[in-house]
């Protein structure tokens, strides 16, 4: 595999890993008390708030990993987000927090492994502990994985892993495939449609209640100004 | 229970774990789970109160009982 990942400097990598990573723990969150059972919601909260903590020590890489990739455009266009298509909308079925889990989350971290084991020294000392704390992520994905099979999610997953991967994903794509122990299924991606700084081939982008969460201003409304803060005592 | 109706079996592990190597490994509680490693992830999910230095589970069915409550 070269050192260097594919689709741009690895400054443009690591923001897509952490968005998708931040998008992935709000969607994991949004499950919390809604999977088929107590202790699916219990560890939905508990990956989701690996996720966002993976997240957030992404994006504190990139000041060390050259420009920030990271513009004012991030404030108004959702589309600035580089995340996977599948963590644009809220899942509306179990099938996809799986598919999610056990494709996209192993994806991750296949990628995490490469940066982990490659040149740059940040990455290379900061993601070793994501890297045991994904280790639970992929029990349970890949444990429901099986108990549920294939379906149309997982195969929308799988692609869109593999487009996040890029054109030049190859060892990527059989890391991946390899760890959760089945054939990658038969994908046709036109790359000519792939933009490589969100690293997708689909149009489109995260709704905008996730977008207003992001920027803060969904916590707003429920928040209390200070002219209206009730006297205690 | 619900779990039997969402999975097709499930098992019962113990869960036990410590806080440091001096301390012997103490019973934090119990999960349910359909295999080994949903089991695991459960485990690691449900008891993170503490910063463990390790954790185990064991099948309830692999526990063989000594003595009980109730026995002379």
């Amino acid at each position: 595999m070269s050192k260097r990942p594919v689709g741009g400097p690895v400054s443009d990598l690591v923001l897509s890993l952490a968005d998708c990573k931040q998008l992935l723990g709000l969607r994991y969150a949004e499950w919390c008390s809604a999977t088929p059972t107590l202790e699916a919601d219990i560890a939905a909260a508990a990956m989701g708030l690996d996720d966002l903590g993976h997240s957030r020590v992404l994006a504190g890489c990139l000041s060390e990993l050259g420009e920030d990739p990271r513009g004012p455009e991030r404030e108004s266009d959702p589309a600035a987000y580089r995340n996977v298509a599948f963590l644009d909308d809220t899942w509306t079925e179990w099938e996809q927090f799986v598919a999610a889990n056990a494709i996209l989350d192993t994806a991750f971290t296949v990628m995490i492994e490469s940066l982990a084991e490659g040149e740059f020294e940040v990455l290379r000392t900061r993601l070793r502990k994501m890297l045991a704390e994904e280790r639970y992520h992929f029990l349970h994905g890949r444990s429901w994985l099986n108990e549920m099979g294939m379906s149309e999610a997982v195969e929308q997953a799988w692609r869109e892993a593999v487009e996040w991967f890029g054109p030049d994903g190859g060892e990527l794509r059989k890391r991946l495939a390899g760890k959760l122990e089945r054939p990658e299924p038969k994908l046709k991606i036109d790359w000519s449609k792939w933009d490589p700084i969100r690293r997708r081939t689909k149009s489109g982008a995260i709704d905008k209640h996730t977008f207003d969460m992001l920027r803060g201003l969904e916590e707003q409304r429920y928040g209390i100004t200070g002219a209206e803060t009730p006297a205690r005592g | 229970m619900t779990m039997t109706r969402v999975h097709r079996s499930v098992r019962e592990y113990d869960v036990f774990a410590r806080k440091a190597r001096v301390d012997p490994l103490h019973h934090v509680g119990r999960v349910v789970a359909p295999d080994d490693d949903l089991a695991q992830a459960y485990a690691r999910a449900t008891y993170d109160e503490e910063r463990w230095v390790e954790m185990v589970i064991v099948p309830r069915e692999a526990v063989i009982t000594v003595t009980a409550p109730g026995d002379e």
